[in-house]
């Protein structure tokens, strides 16, 4: 693992996406090399699984080649682009497997979190808006984006009943909606 | 989009994002998706919750998962197709000249600017679709056959960018189930084209869709690419 290792420019890695756009193969490997060791450590915190990461990732590739036609430069975001396909292709492949990740065993497999950099695409005020929400809100949001948990494993992780995980995660979202958007009016 | 649908939109889309979206419901919604306020909505959201991404210590995967990449997306030719290939195209050049040299000039060859495969996967494609001479004519070819119920037809439509015709999907028409076909556009679709960066494919009674909008599910969305010159 490498620590601390900083991310490829977003300027790059867009340029190397809309090379892909127009199947330059080489620009995909190079692509693939600078982004796999992100968005394999990502798959990994899901699917905890190496073995079920590692056919995820292959997924992944064979997405992000065939939709680099639909990423727009203009938006930025490159990775943020590429990191979201890992985790929408990780909920596919859980719900292929049918996957129960409550009580599992291969948690060593799980990368560190570290003090490496952020991906650059924080909305302005995140941290505020989703520090003024109740702790056990942010603890069901961050184990449903972060971990791919659903509603059900949720509950059980945390020991609440269903109907108040379900509605603390629509509230949550709700509030950071209008806390991030009144705050964007206000910057 | 009416506030009401625009609001339950709202909540499915971040519940899609964050990922407690699951099953059929997900599924459902993922057909929802071609529509472009429906892709805004959940941009939106992706955009709002990428502040959750945590932070995590780069992971190498094993070389065995690029191999695998190559295979499915058959990246790497081996070197006697690449031959057969350049044989092929040998041959072809010899007929074609053999046959111009003999009939009258025919209409002058548009070039393909845009291309786009409607596929299963990289594995099974069904049609790959080109533009050709700056949106004048479309070509369609049918690589494998797709499945198709009696008194049932597939339509071929752009999606145009979303100051286009208010973002709504125009008819191409019919995709052929045999051989290819190569058609004019009018002038209506050449505007729809412009910019557009995806087709999409959806299931209609024969004859195509009635009302000028897709009625059926939409089975595939292919991305328009600019052809390399």
């Amino acid at each position: 693992m490498d620590r601390n290792e900083t991310l490829p420019p977003e300027i790059e890695l867009a340029q190397l996406l809309q090379r892909c756009a127009a199947h330059d193969s080489a620009a995909f490997r190079t692509l693939y090399d600078k982004t796999s060791p992100i968005l394999f450590a990502r798959l990994l915190r899901m699917l905890r699984r190496r073995s079920v990461a590692e056919e995820a990732l292959q997924d992944v590739y064979v997405r992000i080649w065939e939709r680099a036609a639909q990423y727009e430069a203009g938006r930025g975001r490159a990775l943020a682009w590429m990191v979201t396909i890992a985790r929408y292709c990780a909920i596919d492949l859980m719900r292929r497997e049918r996957m129960t990740l409550v009580g599992d065993d291969a948690l060593a497999e799980v990368p560190d979190e570290s003090a490496g950099d952020p991906l650059p695409d924080k909305p302005n005020n995140f941290d505020q808006c989703i520090g003024q929400l109740p702790e056990h809100t942010r603890n069901c949001l961050t184990l449903a984006f972060v971990e791919g948990r659903s509603h059900d494993e949720i509950a059980r992780l945390t020991s609440n009943p269903l109907g108040s995980v379900k509605s603390w995660i629509r509230r949550g979202l709700l509030s950071l909606k209008s806390c991030l958007s009144a705050e964007g009016q206000t910057a | 989009m009416k506030s009401g649908n625009r609001e339950l939109v709202d909540r499915l889309a971040a519940e899609y994002v964050l990922g407690t979206l699951r099953g059929r419901a997900r599924r459902r919604f993922e057909r929802w998706l071609v529509s472009p306020q429906v892709g805004e909505i959940v941009k939106a959201w992706e955009e709002r919750l990428a502040g959750l991404e945590p932070r995590l210590d780069k992971v190498t995967p094993p070389s065995t998962v690029w191999r695998g990449i190559e295979n499915r997306l058959e990246l790497r030719r081996k070197p006697v197709t690449r031959w057969l290939a350049i044989a092929a195209s040998i041959i072809f050049v010899v007929v074609i000249g053999f046959y111009t040299a003999r009939k009258p000039p025919a209409p002058p060859a548009l070039a393909a600017t845009h291309q786009a495969l409607i596929q299963e996967n990289a594995q099974t494609v069904y049609w790959s679709v080109e533009l050709l001479g700056d949106n004048q004519e479309l070509a369609m070819h049918v690589q494998s056959t797709h499945a198709l119920e009696p008194g049932k037809a597939l339509e071929l439509w752009v999606l145009p960018a979303p100051e286009v015709n208010n973002g709504q999907p125009v008819s191409l028409g019919l995709l052929p189930t045999t051989g290819a076909e190569r058609r004019a556009l009018t002038a209506a679709q050449r505007a729809a084209l412009v910019g557009a960066k995806q087709l999409a494919v959806s299931l209609e009674p024969s004859g195509g869709s009635p009302t000028g909008l897709p009625t059926g599910p939409v089975l595939h969305v292919a991305a328009l690419v600019p052809v390399p010159t």
